[in-house]
């Protein structure tokens, strides 16, 4: 009687356990996926639900970032300059928030006002910088000249949110979805926004789950628990193109592996005050190796500017890089073997490419010893100047060409560890022409020769490679298009094939 | 009874390693680099503060007074459950670990159920069948438990029961279902030193003279095996068990960062690498807690399982 239940109770369990395929399966117009770790309980995110560091589609900004890093049209339909410092936006009329409340001037001026209180953005907006014209005209004017604003106001930090609803629980925006569940840590949940401005999205609803592991994230793929998946590594890739039932996409490169170098630093970090051996190091490294063999090819591009080359369009080309040449860089280095400290950013930056840069650099007679540091440490040790090399991969979030350089080699910059990156007199003033060019045309000019000073001339960075997001998903998805920022990720157009 | 006086001393010594601990975790934020208004004021606004910002916010903490003043102070307010603010999210951090904590002791309970329900049996029938080939087979596995790393279990019960056989989900929390696989990673690992332990006592007890006079008895080797040797073994595996828990909490880390478990172990993780003090002030202070109530109802447990055990004796006797 008891060995009789046993098959029963099986039953009943394998049943009570379902199947987690039929669970996806259950309604194909609604899309799993897997981002990374949840950041938004963090305080620097935590008024930025759904929109950053992952933009569920939620809200809008002004404008939009274009897959070749461009400015569209978004809220604005269109924009000029008006007066000296200040930029003229008109709204697109009779748009709604998702709530059915008005998108006018006023709702304008009060998401810059909030985004200025944070004290997190770049682009020196301050409470009054908004003047409203009328419904659907709006002045802005930063607190300092700023000809860059309209390239920053891409970034989902200047979402345009309804006045009164709170950015860090029930955000409500013109998206083409609108938030409806959040539960820290595990998932975030959108549907559709049937009062969107332009076309209706695809899918009804779309589930991102927090899966921090990118290995379990690729077997929550595999088991159809998700159907789409950030951030998959060389590995990773080349096994899931394996599978019959799935697909490996990438984006263009939106990021750059950057060598950044301590020139200004006191002893005993003060060995790169020396041109010569920042050449050599430059000279050391193959990078065209680097992108093929230990970036993994696919994922990675051989580019010689520091961020995307088509932010600076056809002026990208001014920038040459430092050709690979391991023997005038031994001959550089007039016999003498140097040692220097390399430090990495441990978030973005893997073992196996410190270890490639390393050996390459001992080849020429350079001794590189390299500190494993977590984020904490790591940030401190940038922030002391207590570094020789530092390897990072800067993302490029918005339109302005000059945003990295201004960031992190501009003497004038807010950053800490300037005052150990910061470059020549010269180098300042071609970023502020940058900075303050009138046209796009003349901005990324005024960027790339910036670029072509700092990797060129004085040799005070080494772009390594070019980088791209890989997304994962099973062959039903359709209509999903890659950008190479992964902010500006659209979902609208994705739908799930039956 | 349990001794009065025995009682006394156990708990007074509890207190003492709870204080002792609690000046440890204080003093780790107190010496370690960083200024922690800085810190706070760098996470909030992810841009340098000012001096003066700085030196607001010292003052606003309190930062600026004596150290056992803050010490007393940071102390008072932790009896009273509040362990001061996360610099990483800005919430209460009493609040976050209370939050945290159930999902983790629910894994790490349910992991130790799992443990002993394979470790129990699996020790017995070793220890009834010395030297057979069950036995070698036995202690195999509890070898390959003890072995594998949890990571690696994990993902290999990833394959079979998610994408293989699409029994349970891959990650996650929401029900029992989730619960699982994080429990059989972490209970699989219990189960295989606990059997090895066990098994080693069991046999320690089947030679012994009370065992060979209940055979004489004419009891059947079953019940001198489960009802006399297995109960006198069980001491030491309810000793092992507390320590397993303990170990199960730090296991849990990998555990919960692989299955994406909301639990305390990968928000310590995260709190360590982002050097947010007063998180983990608290975490220590809120597992120190724990572990002293443990072992307090541990050493109370003897006495339950064991009529013969004196606790106010100075050497507590087994029989």
């Amino acid at each position: 009687m008891r060995l009789a239940l046993i098959p029963l109770l099986l039953e009943l369990v394998l049943t009570g356990c379902g199947s987690s395929r039929d669970a996806a399966a259950a309604d194909r117009r609604a899309l799993v996926v897997a981002f990374g770790a949840d950041e938004f309980p963090l305080t620097t995110n935590r008024e930025r639900l759904g929109r950053y560091p992952l933009n569920a589609g939620i809200c809008e900004p002004l404008v939009r970032l274009t897959r070749d890093f461009m400015v569209a049209p978004a809220l604005a339909v269109r924009w000029e300059r008006h007066e000296p410092g200040a930029v003229r936006f008109i709204l697109q009329s009779g748009v709604t928030f998702s709530n059915g409340a008005p998108v006018d001037a006023r709702a304008v001026a009060y998401t810059l006002a909030q985004v200025a209180r944070t004290r997190t953005d770049f682009s020196f907006l301050a409470d009054s910088s908004v003047r409203v014209v009328d419904d659907t005209t709006l002045d802005v004017r930063p607190a300092r000249m700023n000809r860059r604003l309209v390239e920053q106001l891409v970034h989902q930090i200047y979402d345009i949110l309804a006045p009164g609803s709170d950015p860090a629980r029930q955000p409500v925006c013109t998206g083409p979805f609108r938030l409806i569940d959040y539960v820290a840590h595990n998932r975030l949940v959108v549907i559709r926004n049937d009062r969107y401005r332009g076309e209706r999205a695809k899918l009804d609803t779309i589930i991102f789950r927090f899966i921090p592991d990118e290995t379990t994230r690729t077997l929550a793929l595999r088991s159809g628990e998700v159907d789409v998946i950030f951030d998959v590594g060389r590995a990773n890739a080349s096994a899931l193109e394996r599978v019959p039932d799935l697909r490996v996409v990438t984006a263009l490169p939106g990021a750059v592996m950057v060598m950044y170098m301590n020139l200004n630093g006191a002893a005993p970090y003060n060995q790169l005050r020396d041109s010569s051996l920042r050449r050599a190091v430059a000279m050391a490294i193959d990078r065209t190796t680097l992108v093929q063999k230990v970036l993994g090819g696919a994922s990675a591009a051989l580019v010689a500017t520091i961020n995307p080359p088509s932010v600076l369009g056809a002026y990208a080309s001014l920038v040459q890089g430092v050709p690979y040449d391991p023997q005038a860089a031994t001959r550089a280095l007039q016999g003498r073997r140097r040692s220097l400290t390399l430090i990495a950013n441990p978030s973005s930056i893997d073992r196996a490419t410190v270890e490639y840069v390393q050996a390459q650099l001992a080849q020429v007679g350079i001794d590189v010893a390299v500190e494993q540091l977590d984020a904490a440490a790591f940030e401190s040790r940038l922030n002391s100047g207590a570094f020789d090399l530092d390897l990072e991969l800067p993302s490029q979030n918005d339109a302005n060409p000059a945003f990295l350089l201004a960031l992190r080699w501009y003497s004038r910059s807010s950053t800490r560890s300037v005052a150990f990156t910061h470059a020549s007199p010269r180098f300042d003033a071609l970023v502020e022409r940058a900075l303050a060019a009138t046209t796009d045309e003349d901005a990324r000019r005024a960027a790339a020769e910036a670029m072509h000073q700092l990797v060129d001339v004085e040799v005070g960075a080494v772009p390594l490679a070019g980088v791209s997001r890989v997304y994962a998903m099973n062959q039903r998805v359709r209509g999903f298009v890659p950008h190479p920022s992964r902010l500006n990720q659209d979902w609208s157009s994705v739908w799930v094939a039956r | 009874m349990i001794g009065s006086g025995w009682l006394a001393r156990r708990l007074a010594g509890a207190v003492v390693v709870w204080l002792l601990v609690s000046f440890l975790a204080f003093s780790l934020g107190t010496l370690a680099p960083g200024d922690p208004a800085h810190i706070m004021l760098l996470r909030r606004t992810g841009d340098q503060p000012s001096e003066v910002e700085v030196q607001q916010l010292r003052h606003q903490l309190g930062l600026d007074r004596p150290f056992v003043v803050r010490y007393a102070g940071w102390l008072s307010a932790a009896t009273r459950g509040d362990f001061g603010e996360s610099y990483r999210t800005g919430q209460p951090v009493f609040s976050e670990l209370r939050t945290r904590f159930p999902a983790t002791l629910a894994l790490a309970l349910v992991a130790l159920a799992v443990g002993l329900i394979i470790a129990v049996p699996l020790a017995v029938v070793s220890a009834a069948a010395r030297d057979s080939l069950l036995d070698h087979g036995a202690r195999l596995v509890a070898l390959v438990g003890v072995s594998m790393p949890s990571y690696w279990l994990a993902y290999m019960l990833m394959l079979l029961f998610a994408v293989q056989l699409g029994l349970l989900p891959v990650s996650g929390a929401g029900g029992v279902r989730h619960l699982v696989l994080p429990a059989l990673t972490l209970g699989l690992g219990s189960a295989a030193s606990v059997t090895r332990m066990l098994r080693a006592t069991l046999l320690d007890e089947l030679g012994e003279d009370y065992v060979r006079t209940a055979r004489a008895k004419g009891l059947s080797a079953l019940l001198v095996l489960t009802r006399h040797a297995l109960r006198n073994a069980l001491n030491p595996v309810v000793t092992v068990s507390a320590l397993r828990f303990g170990r199960l909490l730090g296991e849990a880390v990998i555990v919960e960062t692989v299955f994406a478990w909301p639990g305390i172990g990968r928000w310590m993780v995260e709190s360590i690498y982002d050097r947010d003090y007063p998180a983990i002030q608290g975490f220590v202070l809120y597992i120190a807690t724990v572990f002293v109530v443990l072992n307090v109802a541990v050493d109370l447990s003897y006495r339950a399982l064991d009529p013969r055990v004196r606790l106010d004796s100075p050497v507590a006797r087994r029989r």
